[in-house]
């Protein structure tokens, strides 16, 4: 089996990251690393879809903030010690192949078998048909750590309202 | 503005593991860039493997093995919004591993196992159509190596590939080959380093039923064809011819000891002189031992880069200076030997309980990346002793008990 992985930069058309953000090195996408991990409840899995998690603050890239909740988190800059290649998964259907035309079966066939039959024959041809292919997107040479413990602060809008003042 | 805000992704569903970090070494890095620059969106890298096995990373000439590494931290891939790219940017997926890519060597043992029983021999070209086949894009999609490795491997293998189809070439056939195409060039008169490659085929077409396509590619393994001529590599003919004859006196090797009943091992005095007669007159001058364990001889010795040649070695015949009669040789190739480090260290350590440094490494260098790998695998499965005669290596277990 093989699977080919093929270089496809984020194209031009693609929006790109604010300025500051677009200092680490890439203006399209960037790493953030935390130590444990984001933990959301909701049984719905899309039920998270665009929903806020916190507030980067980049006013001073030597010091990173992020404002989860109640908590703080101090940040900072790290180069890797290897670049890492992102990896971006493709899943093409293919439309082209026979999956649509039903293989001929006699009259007299059991008719719970060949439903069974039939439905897995055509799992089995969507799988076949499905072709997965991983692009290297990006190759990222930065990332922001946040590996301090968080700190609580009472207000979450104290930091907005810093931005504000500026 | 320097606050972000930071969301999921508005598909939180289709992007979770969507995204994989691999770590890029230095040669990795540079391909990729030169993609970027050039534009290409060919594929340059590709994953195989079998589901059993361990997958590799293969670019057009380098072999890496994939492995994933288990990070205790997140990370976080982020990319812009589409509809607010200045102020929100998305959690496309969180990662708890990180790819990593260790150079390795190409894993083409597996083809002697796929290839058997489609030997090419002699007077086979009406059962062509019983055989089990194996075709070259078969091996490609299978095979964990390169394209370029796997070339080199299937020449280094002396398989041929008919019709697409992979055939190794019966070594007795391969000599036959080699000793008609030594007499032809004199019989004909013609120079061995730019003979006609027409004349040549069509000779051994018209008196001996070779088929062309078999013998252009058996020149090609052992030489150069440039514009019609044949650039014949001297040593790697005589070394094929020489491997012929020495393949008679295989080693036979059994549990807890090694016995040669079957097949004695030949006088090396007697090797040579048979050796020399195989090759003729003009050749015999290139007649020399070393030349048994040169691996791959047309890469070496065509390279075009002076500096670049470097020559591999690869163990085919074991010497015994011991014997009472003269030293003695027996044929013992590295390819017949496990792959498995462990398992090819206990192999050769039943044959002899003590090597020297230089005896030892053409028996290990198909089974490492370089000779920096190989001598850590020394330092792990042997024990080295220093004596005023050079370094000796025994075993570090006792595989006799």
């Amino acid at each position: 089996m093989i699977v080919p992985i093929a270089v496809r930069p984020l194209h031009a058309f693609s929006p790109k990251l604010a300025p500051s953000i677009a200092n680490l090195g890439h203006d399209g996408l960037f790493l953030i690393e935390l130590q444990g991990m984001l933990d959301v409840q909701g049984s719905e899995s899309t039920s998270k879809d665009g929903q806020l998690i916190g507030t980067l603050n980049t006013a001073d890239m030597g010091k990173p903030t992020l404002v989860i909740g109640h908590h703080l988190l101090e940040g900072k800059v790290v180069t890797l010690s290897k670049p890492l290649g992102v990896l971006h998964k493709h899943v093409h259907v293919r439309n082209d192949g026979p999956s649509a035309v039903h293989p001929d079966v006699s009259e007299d066939e059991d008719e719970d078998n060949y439903q069974c039959e039939a439905q897995k024959q055509m799992e089995k041809e969507k799988d076949e048909n499905k072709q997965v292919r991983w692009d290297v997107i990006a190759v990222v040479k930065k990332k922001i750590v946040f590996s301090k413990r968080p700190m609580p602060i009472a207000k979450p809008a104290s930091t907005a309202s810093r931005g504000i003042a500026h | 503005m320097s606050d972000l805000e930071i969301r999921f992704s508005p598909s939180t569903e289709q992007d979770a593991g969507a995204f994989r970090l691999v770590e890029l070494p230095s040669e990795l890095c540079q391909l990729i860039d030169s993609a970027v620059e050039t534009k290409t969106s060919q594929p340059i890298l590709s994953i195989k493997g079998h589901p059993t096995e361990d997958a590799v990373v293969c670019t057009a000439d380098k072999n890496y093995t994939l492995r994933s590494v288990v990070l205790s931290n997140t990370v976080l891939v982020l990319t812009p919004s589409r509809t607010d790219p200045d102020g929100t940017v998305h959690v496309r997926d969180q990662l708890h591993d990180v790819l990593e890519l260790v150079p390795s060597v190409p894993k083409l043992h597996k083809l002697s196992v796929l290839l058997r029983g489609m030997e090419y021999d002699e007077g086979d070209e009406d059962l062509r159509t019983t055989l089990p086949k194996y075709s070259y894009e078969q091996a490609r999609a299978e095979i964990q190596a390169s394209e370029s490795e796997l070339r080199v491997g299937l020449r280094e293998r002396r398989v041929l590939v008919l019709d697409g189809y992979l055939r190794p070439i019966a070594p007795a056939h391969l000599n036959t080959i080699l000793e008609l195409l030594l007499n032809y060039l004199i019989s004909l008169s013609l120079v061995h380093d730019a003979a006609p490659v027409d004349d040549l085929v069509s000779a051994l077409a018209d008196d001996h039923d070779i088929s062309r396509g078999v013998s252009i590619q058996v020149m090609s393994w052992f030489g150069r064809i440039e514009e019609n001529t044949w650039k014949m590599d001297v040593n790697a003919v005589v070394a094929e011819i020489g491997l012929g004859i020495i393949r008679h006196y295989k080693l036979e090797l059994t549990w807890h000891r090694v016995v040669d009943k079957k097949h004695e091992p030949i006088l090396e005095t007697e090797f040579m002189t048979k050796w020399k007669n195989a090759v003729g007159d003009t050749f015999e001058s290139a007649v020399l031992l070393q030349l048994l364990s040169v691996r791959s001889p047309p890469l070496c010795t065509f390279s075009s880069n002076e500096s670049d040649i470097r020559v591999q070695r690869q163990g085919n015949y074991l010497r015994n200076t011991n014997n009472v009669l003269g030293t003695t040789l027996n044929y013992f190739a590295a390819s017949a030997l496990p792959t498995d480090a462990a398992a090819r260290f206990a192999e050769l350590f039943l044959t002899h309980p003590r090597w020297k440094g230089d005896e030892i490494e053409p028996f290990l260098s198909d089974i490492s990346v370089n000779a920096k790998e190989r001598d850590k695998l020394l330092l792990k499965h042997a024990r080295a002793i220093t004596t005023p005669e050079g370094t000796w290596y025994t075993a570090r277990v006792g595989y006799n008990n």
